[in-house]
């Protein structure tokens, strides 16, 4: 088959397949086209149309469309076409368009997905931009690195975030405990678990699994994949049945909640935390200010849990900002991104909700304008990069499937339908099956 | 004279061409496709590698929800299915009594076919069948518990079964027609001789249903097996709780747009259209047994 006609019957498929669950996969989709700015020729160039896409909440919307429109005042010939939509939905629009190579110019990739689009030649290597349409001076190699795959960078750190524990110290109090200790243990956090359950209040409502586990695993000095990202990075499944084991007694004890009382969670509004009736959330910093809004309370954040938090915590990118291989403006696309990056009047718009700045200039304009919760947000990402250890490669091609595999299997777990010792098995078995294609 | 033949066919092929176009183009150079792919190993983004039959061979052998999203359909397929026309079938009876309003009880109650298998409707279940909803707090009001819809496995599928079952519409429609063509002399007669409703029922109304109703089994297998949308849109996309609304479809489109595994993927859509063929196959072939068809003399 020649390459032209399997494109358009690919095409051709994936509008199908697309046509036949449009309603589905279109939800809470949005598409709009920024005025034509080209028409009030300011620098005299010639009009050029950018396709933009990203995901996220109401919030990042609409920021992200002043950010865009701050930017068509500074360069009117650029049009910027924006296409966004929820986590779920963004990648089931996106990959029908990278088989149909009509991917946008400038995307918002995942550091799940990252491997995926890049490691399979969708995106533009970003290195030749560096230090030409995109500044870098400000921003650390480590930054910078946080994209790096093989010989190129092919992902833009949008910026960084930290794991932690963000809790409402005055539910803390309901359950009878004065304060979390300053460099907890896993030991402390039990006891508060058990605390809280004589006080008829949650703990937290779990640690999403991929992202705990790997977390666990690096306390111990071990990977969740191995280096070449073709198997699993540790060979003790008791690890496995530690980790696990800990968490799934928590549900079973009644100090976390079972997974079909989360199932009932709808929205931020049946939000235990914002109820009072759980301590707080494991989770990435950014996710802290719009929970804290929620909440309406003072919340705090801890550390991730002892032994070995320095060795298990990392700065990771929250996200990127990368050019598909096959836009036809890459320059200006580099352009918008360096704008997104290092413009202090985007950045204020902005306010670090895709995370701490990578830019250290951008992070010193900001200061005087952040609200309290968003500096408590800076200070904890600060003090991570203290007590922190660099990241781990980008997850492996697959890694969406295994996490698949390890949310099902933990679910189960929490279920008590299957041991902890079979889940390990299992696991070991479900993520070989899908990380040995990467041979 | 040839080209006057020609000039005539012309405008046959005329008007059936956006018809040709359409199934070439949307249909069978699609399905010609995805027939190659699944004999691949294709990940969207690089160029496919052919595997040969793995991608068969795995489904059974070394992959477990696949077999779950197997069962969880056959399950939905054989609730859902005989629900679904009994109900349509009860309905139209009722829809086919002598009543003045009868034209707006029709409309009112095709309307759920009509918005039924889109977003709204799923969303709409997922609220009345939630922790505070509506049948939970009928559930309670009658001294019963209430039920975790969406955290236990088994209670979820049957909320889309349910689901299902309300979009009887259509059936129901051809149900009301061929109720219609039932002779009425049929009902005087046995009227004369003592039959009561049940009798009418079971010697009258059914045998002569037969055709409509291998009609209607017929399509609302092949549409449940297909069904997507309230899956999708019940369980965000994933098929939970445990696993217990992967329908086949749902599992499918996760392994092609999630998982960016479409050989596979197209190896399960061969594998559903062989299965979907051999059930229709089996229907028809039974249907001998119980189908009545009035001109050919009972046969």
């Amino acid at each position: 088959m020649k390459k032209q006609a399997k494109k358009v019957v690919l095409a051709l498929m994936a509008s199908a397949l697309m046509l036949a669950t449009a309603c589905g996969s279109n939800a809470g989709t949005n598409s709009e086209t920024g005025t034509n700015a080209g028409t009030n020729s300011g620098g005299g160039d010639k009009p050029i149309t950018l396709r933009m896409a990203w995901w996220g909440s109401e919030t990042r919307h609409e920021y992200t469309k002043k950010v865009i429109d701050l930017y068509k005042t500074k360069n009117p010939n650029v049009t910027i076409e924006v296409e966004y939509a929820n986590y779920d939905d963004y990648w089931k629009k996106i990959a029908p368009q990278a088989a149909a190579n009509e991917l946008p110019d400038i995307m918002q990739i995942d550091t799940g997905y990252y491997a995926q689009y890049a490691g399979k030649g969708q995106l533009a290597d970003l290195t030749p931009y560096f230090g030409k349409e995109i500044d870098v001076t400000n921003i650390s190699e480590n930054a910078l690195n946080g994209g790096k795959l093989g010989d190129g960078v092919f992902g833009m750190n949008l910026g960084v975030n930290s794991l932690g524990f963000h809790y409402d110290p005055a539910t803390l109090a309901k359950a009878g405990v004065d304060s979390i200790p300053e460099n907890w243990s896993w030991d402390d956090y039990l006891s508060i678990a058990a605390k809280a359950k004589e006080n008829g209040i949650y703990i937290d409502s779990g640690m999403r699994a991929e992202v705990f586990f790997g977390y666990y695993l690096r306390t111990v000095g071990k990977k969740l994949y191995n280096e070449a990202g073709n198997g699993l990075g540790y060979e003790d499944d008791q690890l496995f049945v530690d980790f696990f084991g800990k968490l799934a007694d928590l549900v079973k004890s009644g100090a976390a909640p079972t997974p079909d009382t989360l199932a009932q969670i709808k929205g931020v509004e049946d939000d235990m935390t914002v109820k009072g009736t759980q301590i707080g959330v494991w989770q990435w910093s950014n996710q802290f200010v719009a929970l804290q809004q929620a909440v309406n309370r003072p919340m705090k954040f801890a550390p991730a849990l002892n032994p070995g938090a320095k060795e298990g915590l990392y700065l990771k990118p929250s996200m990127f900002f990368s050019i598909s291989k096959n836009s036809k403006a890459k320059e200006e696309a580099a352009k918008f991104i360096n704008f997104f990056v290092n413009d202090p009047e985007a950045n204020k718009l902005i306010l670090g909700e895709r995370g701490v700045p990578v830019s250290s200039v951008i992070k010193e304009e900001l200061k005087p304008l952040l609200s309290p919760e968003q500096v408590q947000v800076f200070d904890y990402v600060a003090w991570s990069e203290e007590n922190s250890s660099p990241m781990d490669p980008v997850d492996p091609i697959g890694a969406i499937e295994v996490f698949a595999s390890l949310k099902s299997l933990t679910e189960q777990l929490n279920y008590g339908q299957i041991s902890a010792e079979d889940a390990a098995k299992k696991f070991r078995s479900e993520a070989e099956n899908v990380l040995k294609k990467n041979k | 004279m040839k080209s006057l033949a020609f000039r005539n066919n012309l405008v046959g092929y005329t008007f059936i061409s956006p018809f040709v176009i359409g199934f070439l183009i949307f249909t069978l150079i699609p399905a010609a496709a995805s027939l190659y792919f699944s004999f691949t190993d294709y990940d969207l983004l690089s160029s496919p590698s052919w595997i040969g039959l793995e991608n068969y061979t795995s489904m059974f052998t070394s992959d477990d929800r696949y077999l779950q999203s197997l069962k969880v359909t056959m399950l939905y397929v054989f609730l859902g299915v005989p629900l679904r026309l009994i109900f349509a079938l009860f309905v139209a009876m009722i829809l086919n009594t002598t009543s003045k309003a009868v034209g707006l009880y029709r409309t009112v109650y095709y309307l759920p076919s009509i918005i039924g298998g889109s977003v709204a409707v799923s969303i709409m279940w997922r609220n009345l069948f939630g922790d505070q909803g509506i049948i939970n707090v009928m559930l309670n009001s009658i001294g019963v518990d209430s039920v975790r819809w969406f955290g236990d496995p088994n209670a979820a599928l049957f909320m889309l079964v349910t689901l299902s079952v309300w979009q009887f519409g259509s059936s129901m429609l051809i149900f009301l027609a061929g109720l219609k063509n039932i002779p009425n002399e049929l009902y005087e007669a046995s009227g004369v001789d003592g039959a009561g409703f049940f009798t009418k029922f079971f010697r009258i109304t059914l045998p002569m249903l037969t055709p409509i109703i291998l009609f209607n089994l017929i399509m609302q297998l092949i549409s449940a097996f297909m069904t997507f949308v309230p899956a999708y849109i019940i369980s965000k996309g994933e098929g939970g709780p445990l696993d217990g609304t992967l329908l086949y479809s749902l599992y499918l489109f996760r392994q092609a747009f999630v998982f960016f595994d479409m050989g596979y993927a197209s190896a399960m859509a061969w594998v559903m259209l062989i299965i979907v063929g051999i059930l229709t196959a089996v229907v028809f072939a039974t249907s001998k047994l119980w189908v009545h068809y009035e001109s050919e003399g009972g046969r």
